[in-house]
């Protein structure tokens, strides 16, 4: 007989616990791979276009690189995190049994997204440390971490906003496809344009504008503010929009749950 | 929890269209505690949209399902606590081995000592020198009990089966009904569909015939048997007749006349009837009626 049931925590952690073990049994997938475009990225724009490229108040381009690459890589990794998982799951048939298991939505939800941040913020990490030997390759120093609180509060607020979009596009995906067009046509450009390579200062002024609505601006600019100290965009600012679109995911994350599908593919 | 009376399952009047397909019409009936409950029927009659509503995949167009007295639309969390579930299609989930699958679902309903459960039931299902394999190297009839085994690693206190023993081979179906009937005996209540017919006279104490997502008849399973099925009594003669007059008349000539009556009658009735006594006969031979006869007379009377 079975002596004790806790279904506010046990089936959480289970969930978490499943997510986690799921990434590490495909590291070279989830955290390799991240490891070899990151370390590309910083060799080609850093350290050899970079080296030509000084931008204003003396920040060299490398270090203004390194918090937007952490970023992308920690939102890129947090949403193919919870996508893949439900993705694969609706495949297999097995998403059905978190349907039929006594799960509350939210439970779903947190342990998801949880799950999918550890694995951003892995990949942020393991950016920042390849980051951090190029800087000092080229420097002869290591960056500091000029605010490390305000540093983590974005990358956790961003990972999380990134998990509840897999988790949302995922559930309402009826096919691969629509899933791919959602990341490759809409996230991929908005990460891009958000100022992870380049500071929307040097927009012309219309650009300029139009990258003020982009949430993901805010978001880049609050990392890069956590390392740098300095940031195109006011840090309270950006911490406003950050916490904006995360409660506005998790809404979103939540609806998909209630209406989305859990039918095998 | 509830009150003793309460049925382990109860479905009430639940309609499920999809769209124009009307998939259910109007079903209801009692699965009680303890009780081994068949629910029988042809392909597309309804059996696996009764299933998905009780687990909540699907949402009935009316009707009320209950488990243990918690209605599954209101109290969804609460029914699906006692529910064991396990469904027709086989689920494949790929980065997990046996038993790594069965710990994570037993977490999912609260539970977290398991070990001994797993091991019994692994047993019972002859998958514990299997239990290191991941999902895709098991064959398909590891894979379904696989999926009983999870249905049942947070002692449920109802299990559904979904055609549990499709593409399971006879030894192991024998097996399979053994631990079913050991785990009635520990007081599971189970609903069961399935096409073996055999299936359904072992283990079942009350079967439901479903057509057309409407109930055509309810009941106990030798009571069903008796009631709509016919015994087949061949009569052979020591002489030659020209010709027998009865209803229930067959076929037949000269020394050899079938006859398929009802379950009840007696061969002193049908011998009577036929104004023969036992001098007229050399032998005789019954075959009685099986569930399959049930079942065959209640679907077909629908298509003529
Ligand atoms: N998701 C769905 N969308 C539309 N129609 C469906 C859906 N699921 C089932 N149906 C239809 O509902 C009817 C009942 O199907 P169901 O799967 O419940 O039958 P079943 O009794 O389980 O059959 P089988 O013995 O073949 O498993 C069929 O006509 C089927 O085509
Ligand atoms: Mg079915």
């Amino acid at each position: 007989m079975i002596k004790r049931r806790d279904i506010r925590w046990t089936p959480f952690l289970t969930l978490f616990q499943r997510e986690i073990q799921r990434f590490v049994k495909v590291i070279v997938q989830t955290v390799v791979t991240p490891f070899v475009s990151s370390t590309l990225y910083l060799m080609i724009f850093g350290v050899s276009l970079g080296s030509q490229i000084v931008l204003q108040d003396g920040v060299p381009y490398l270090a203004f690189l390194i918090p937007g690459l952490v970023m992308m890589g920690c939102l890129n990794n947090a949403f193919q995190n919870s996508s893949s998982s439900i993705i694969s799951s609706k495949f297999s048939g097995d998403l059905e049994d978190l349907k039929a298991a006594p799960f509350s939505p939210s439970q779903i939800i947190w342990s998801l997204s949880l799950a999918a941040l550890v694995r951003g913020l892995v990949v942020g990490t393991v950016t920042f440390l390849v980051g951090q030997c190029c800087y000092y390759f080229m420097y002869g120093d290591f960056m500091s971490i000029a605010a490390p609180l305000v540093l983590f509060s974005f990358l956790v607020l961003g990972g999380l906003c990134f998990a509840n979009l897999g988790i949302t596009v995922a559930f309402w995906a009826r096919t691969f496809d629509q899933m791919s067009a959602v990341s490759g046509f809409i996230l991929m450009p908005l990460i891009y344009l958000g100022g992870v390579f380049f500071s929307v200062d040097h927009l012309p002024g219309f650009w300029r504008q139009i990258s003020l609505f982009n949430p993901l601006l805010y978001m880049i600019n609050g990392v890069r503010f956590g390392l740098l100290g300095k940031s195109d965009v006011d840090p309270m600012t950006a911490l406003a929009v950050s916490l904006l679109a995360f409660l506005i995911t998790l809404g979103l994350a939540l609806n998909s749950l209630r209406r989305g599908s859990f039918q095998r593919w | 929890m509830s009150q003793s009376n309460t049925p382990a399952l109860s479905i009430e009047n639940v309609v499920k269209n999809y769209g124009p397909v009307q998939a259910l019409q109007g079903v209801s009936f009692d699965v009680k505690k303890g009780e081994v409950f068949g629910l029988l029927g042809p392909n597309g009659a309804g059996k696996t949209s009764l299933i998905s509503i009780i687990v909540t995949l699907e949402k009935a167009t009316h009707g009320r399902a209950r488990v243990f007295g918690h209605d599954v639309s209101t109290h969804p969390r609460e029914a699906k606590l006692n529910l064991g579930w396990v469904s027709q299609e086989i689920i494949n989930s790929g980065f997990f081995d046996v038993e790594e699958i069965l710990k994570f679902h037993a977490g999912y309903y609260g539970v977290s000592e398991r070990a001994d459960r797993i091991e019994y039931i692994l047993k019972g299902l002859s998958l514990w020198e299997h239990r290191k394999k991941k999902v895709k190297q098991l064959s398909g009839g590891m894979k379904r009990r696989l999926m009983i085994a999870k249905a049942l690693v947070h002692e449920p206190g109802l299990l559904l089966l979904d055609e549990p023993t499709a593409g399971v081979d006879v030894e192991l179906r024998m097996k399979l009904w053994d631990f079913v009937e050991e785990l009635k005996g520990k007081g599971l209540s189970i609903l069961l569909t399935t096409h073996y017919l055999e299936e359904a006279e072992r283990l079942c104490d009350r079967v439901a015939i479903i057509h057309k997502g409407q109930i055509r008849a309810i009941g106990g399973t030798r009571m069903l048997i008796e009631e709509w099925s016919r015994k087949k009594v061949t009569l052979r003669l020591t002489e030659p007749v020209q010709s027998l007059m009865h209803p229930d008349l067959v076929k037949g000539s000269g020394q050899e006349w079938v006859f398929l009556t009802a379950m009840t009658k007696t061969l002193g009735e049908l011998l009577q009837e036929l104004k023969l006594n036992s001098a007229h006969l050399n032998d005789v031979k019954v075959d009685e009626g099986s569930l399959e006869d049930v079942f065959m007379r209640l679907t077909q009377e629908g298509k003529a």
